[in-house]
């Protein structure tokens, strides 16, 4: 669908406003895909000479990089002047076309917003047509710093006076926030410091224990914690000095005196509550609501089953016998009177609350009751809510109630409190600010302990020592499984694919059908371990499709880079960059030479057979 | 509310309003849909829905109470977007071209940058394509006078090739050496070129204890790309490689434009030995302009004026542009009709 301006339409417009080279913006791989093939079909190719040039600059580049010379996508760039340019691609296809365009050779070229910042890929025009990037299987709109990269690419220093960044509508669209990224500030780099157990280790390595805290003093994200605490911390001064305003009373330190008389007060109030929740002439009326009285409702009489407490909200219940045999549920207060009438039944535990006999006795009496009954004249209510009775029952823990100050505290508590309540907030967040890297670290530190890298002191053990080399994502999975002997005697091709397993964190879909047993076996040995350290570290995908295929490079030697990408679904970048990461959680391994002289040569071993074919022209 | 009030309102919405109100309710299929049927498809779940659809018109509706409570101020208001005529295509197109060839100046700000390195550490925050390249060839060729190792670092291999391949051409093959996990190409050249991540593991090397004597010599580190520093997954790598760099040697950062450099200076000359220089720029060094076209082809400048409105306040639609998106957006078969 997009971009929902035909792309040789889109093309042919710019082209006869003088607005190429054109750097297009597209949502997916795939639509970057169409866009470009939709240009098979044209018949309007490029001049003669101009292809000649493209011809010569590929030519070029294919001394460096012979996998161009028969890229399938050649002669289409060549005659028509545009191309594609994202993450499926090989490295050394977008190194050339990012040649062909900074020589001016392209007309179009359609890009994903992932085109990496930094590369030197200018044009006289970008297309926007969309708002939001994918961002982990969701949506999210563009940043201002985003779309300033793309619309920074418009205009060529020395090529160009002036350059356009055009909006071009589709379904992702959103006006507002391109014209947010067009106009306004970038947003600012905030720090992403995380403590890891490399970082631990090689910290301990070089320093002892006590400097560790001074060393993370240096960090970004320190000194963004302390500006942080710096304004609460000018909070927390004014709030002190409103704080003053409550100084000490009876007691030194009446706020919390008072807290915990409220919270005695509140939690023997809550026995009172129930009856305090009805006003007097309810509450004069519950002694009389045992089971067998007959009351009256305003448009009903009944015989109460039994008496109780809703669950929650404390109010007073009975359920009633209705005449018409219903059993209803009533509050207390809709009671409109209590006759002077109550019959003898045997009650039951459960509902309807009477033995069923009893039950259809019951009803026949209530309906043989005479229409007038006398009423049970109630006494009037007792005046005491029973505020009097708590103060008299906490009067021996706390001096409150009789303490002289206890008018000024009663009404000044609330707004105190509140202050006292936001001031040991931010002197608790302070803290946590100031320290809490210390502590992440610490914990980590007893992780390592723990599992055997760090001595009691700190000190890196054996095993930490070689340890610290590996400095990747998952180092403590990598670690461990070479301490639990799961890479001995392991052949290169499976070191390499259980490498690719381990480091390869995209789920974007491709599939290899075969994985050798071995292969299968080392993977599930690994998933084990993985779950086993899930306490102390995220465990990684481990997707067994990406293992077959690096197994598949570095086992069989005979393998050709066409063929591998044959055997899969995935994109040819996207193989490259997986084996590309394999290499390097490879040259890691190879850094254990004085320690694991047998598993860095095989890593040596499986690092010289995949840099083969393509994956020799780049270093 | 009525359906029909429910309705009204929901036309009212902003589109990415709606479209996070459909996902919500009937999922992501609703991206691809125009506004009317958006609706629609909102309308169809309203009645499991309605409390939900309820809360977000009104969240929107006190948004822009809010929005419009706030007065504008005298400034703006003396700067008002609105006043005199739209611009028009002419204008908008006119000067499209090729300048006339002139011998390359450096800009001042590059020049800047340059010279603040004799004194102490350097952050350039400057907008895409303004050559921050410039700066850190000059520094090289100065630390190289000075007889001094540089490591350039990028976040990206594809970077780094390129970079080696354009460092090469200047100072010559022999001068530049390419560091990754695997290979040494010509390590002992003065310049040496490799990811942030290598970087770091040499200065963890060095820390531990296993001199790397090119780290002795070291005199300019050139970090580009700096904004990787709020990367989530990675940023740590450019926190730890500042914090761990020798105290002999220069830090240049070069970054487009972030929002907060100024922290970032404040930050480095806290914890460097001499204090850090900024550099920094909003001007693009070729105007840039921004148009709307529409499917149909039609173009026509997207903002009210032909240069680009210095905040997002001042930035007022073109009335043209503002009524085709709206077409478009009220009948997204149109779109697709065409693509076909
Ligand atoms: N003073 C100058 N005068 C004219 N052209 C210049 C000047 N400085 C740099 N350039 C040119 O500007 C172009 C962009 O430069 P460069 O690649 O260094 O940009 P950058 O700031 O690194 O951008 P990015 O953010 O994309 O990395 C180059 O072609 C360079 O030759
Ligand atoms: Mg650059």
């Amino acid at each position: 669908m997009p971009p929902s301006i035909h792309p040789v339409h889109l093309i042919t417009v710019l082209r006869q406003k003088s607005l190429t080279p054109v750097i297009v913006f597209l949502t997916s791989r795939r639509s970057c895909d169409e866009a470009f093939q939709a240009f098979e079909s044209t018949t309007e190719t490029l001049p003669q000479a101009r292809q000649d040039v493209i011809t010569n600059v590929l030519a070029e580049l294919t001394a460096a990089y012979p996998s161009i010379q028969d890229h399938p996508l050649r002669q289409m760039v060549t005659v028509h002047g545009v191309a594609a340019h994202h993450a499926g691609h090989l490295p050394s296809w977008k190194i050339a076309i990012e040649e062909l365009m900074r020589r001016g050779c392209l007309d179009a070229v359609f890009a994903t917003t992932t085109l990496a910042a930094g590369v030197d890929f200018p044009a006289r025009t970008v297309v926007l047509t969309q708002s939001g990037v994918r961002r982990d299987q969701d949506f999210s709109d563009l940043t201002v710093a985003e779309v300033s990269q793309i619309s920074g690419r418009a205009g060529r220093r020395s090529k160009d006076s002036v350059g356009f960044a055009l909006v071009t509508p589709s379904p992702y669209m959103d006006l507002g926030v391109l014209t947010r990224g067009l106009t306004g500030r970038p947003e600012p780099v905030d720090s992403q410091f995380i403590i890891s157990y490399p970082m631990v280790l090689n910290l301990l390595k070089a320093h002892p224990v006590d400097h560790i805290q001074s060393i993370l003093a240096k960090s970004f994200a320190q000194y963004q914690m302390n500006a942080q605490a710096a304004t609460l911390e000018h909070r927390i001064d004014k709030l002190q000095a409103k704080l003053e305003s409550y100084q000490p009373r009876e007691c030194s330190d009446w706020l919390t005196q008072w807290s915990a008389y409220d919270h005695a007060t509140r939690q023997a109030t809550q026995k009172l509550q129930a009856r305090r929740h009805h006003p007097p002439e309810v509450r004069a009326r519950l002694p009389f609501l045992t089971p067998g009285r007959v009351v009256a409702f305003s448009r009903f009489r009944g015989v109460v089953l039994r008496r109780y407490r809703s669950k929650g909200q404390h109010h007073e219940m009975v359920t009633v016998l209705r005449n018409g045999g219903t059993v209803a549920e009533c509050p207390v207060a809709d009671i409109t009177g209590v006759v002077d009438h109550a019959f003898d039944f045997a009650p039951a535990p459960a509902f309807p609350w009477a033995a069923p006999e009893a039950l259809s006795w019951l009803e026949q009496q209530l309906g043989e009751l005479p229409k007038q009954l006398p009423a049970i004249a109630l006494p009037p209510p007792a005046t005491d809510d029973g505020t009097g009775e708590l103060v008299k029952s906490l009067g021996d823990l706390f001096p409150c109630p009789t303490c002289p100050c206890r008018p000024t505290c009663a009404k000044e508590f609330k707004a105190g409190n509140t202050v006292k309540q936001e001031w040991l907030h931010h002197t608790r967040t302070v803290q946590s600010l100031r320290t809490g890297l210390w502590h992440k670290f610490q914990e980590r530190a007893d992780t390592l302990h723990d599992l055997g890298y760090l001595d009691p002191t700190y000190k890196l053990t054996d095993d930490g020592e070689w340890a610290r080399l590996i400095r990747i994502d998952f180092s403590l999975l990598i670690t461990e499984m070479i301490r639990a002997h799961a890479f001995d005697a392991i052949t290169p091709g499976a070191l390499a694919g259980i490498m690719a397993c381990i480091s390869y964190e995209n789920d974007r879909p491709g599939s290899f059908p075969r994985i050798s047993p071995a292969m299968a076996g080392l993977i599930a040995t690994t998933r084990r371990m993985a779950t086993s350290l899930a306490p102390h570290d995220d465990p990684p995908l481990l997707r067994a499709d990406v293992g077959g295929l690096a197994e598949r490079w570095v086992g069989d030697t005979t393998v050709t880079w066409p063929q591998l990408c044959r055997s899969t679904s995935m994109a040819e970048g996207d193989i490259y960059r997986l084996l590309s990461r394999t290499l390097e959680y490879l040259s890691q391994v190879h850094q254990l030479r004085a320690t694991h002289p047998d598993l860095a040569s095989i890593a040596a071993e499986a690092l010289s057979r995949i840099r083969r074919g393509v994956l020799e022209e780049l270093p | 509310m009525t359906r029909d009030e429910l309705e009204r309102a929901l036309a009212e919405l902003p589109f990415r309003l709606l479209r996070r109100l459909a996902r919500t309710i009937a999922g992501p299929p609703a991206m691809r849909m125009g506004k009317r049927r958006i609706i629609h498809t909102i309308m169809a779940a309203a009645e499991t829905n309605q409390a939900r659809i309820e809360a977000a018109i009104r969240t929107h509706q006190a948004e822009q109470h809010a929005i419009a409570a706030v007065p504008s101020t005298p400034a703006e208001a003396a700067a008002d977007p609105k006043a005199g005529k739209p611009a028009d295509l002419g204008s908008f197109l006119e000067g499209i071209g090729v300048p006339e060839p002139r011998p390359f100046v450096p800009d001042d700000w590059q020049v800047e940058a340059v010279d603040a390195l004799e004194r102490g550490d350097v952050i350039v925050s400057v907008p895409t394509g303004s050559g921050k390249t410039y700066v850190a060839v000059e520094a090289t060729r100065r630390a190289m006078r000075e007889e001094r190792t540089i490591v350039y670092t990028s976040p990206l291999k594809a970077l780094s090739n390129t970079k080696f391949t354009e460092f090469s051409k200047v100072f010559g093959p022999e001068s530049v050496g390419i560091i990754t996990g695997d290979r040494r190409d010509n390590p002992n050249a003065p310049i040496l070129i490799m990811t942030t991540e290598i970087l770091r593991n040499l200065l963890y090397d060095a820390a531990g204890g296993e001199i790397d004597v090119r780290l002795d010599t070291l005199g300019l580190v050139i970090l580009d790309e700096s904004q990787f520093l709020g990367d989530p997954e990675r940023g740590v790598v450019w926190e730890e490689t500042i914090i761990f760099c020798p105290s002999q040697a220069r830090m240049l950062l070069l970054s487009a434009s972030i929002g907060n450099p100024q922290e970032l200076a404040a930050w480095l000359t806290s914890i460097r030995p001499n204090p850090c220089h900024l550099i920094r720029h909003q001007r693009r060094s070729v105007p840039l302009r921004a148009g709307y076209l529409h499917p149909n082809g039609k173009l026509t400048p997207l903002f009210r004026t032909v240069a680009m409105p210095p905040s997002p306040s001042q930035a007022i639609l073109h009335p043209e542009a503002k009524r085709l998106f709206t077409m478009y957006e009220e009948d997204a078969s149109y779109g697709s009709r065409r693509s076909g």
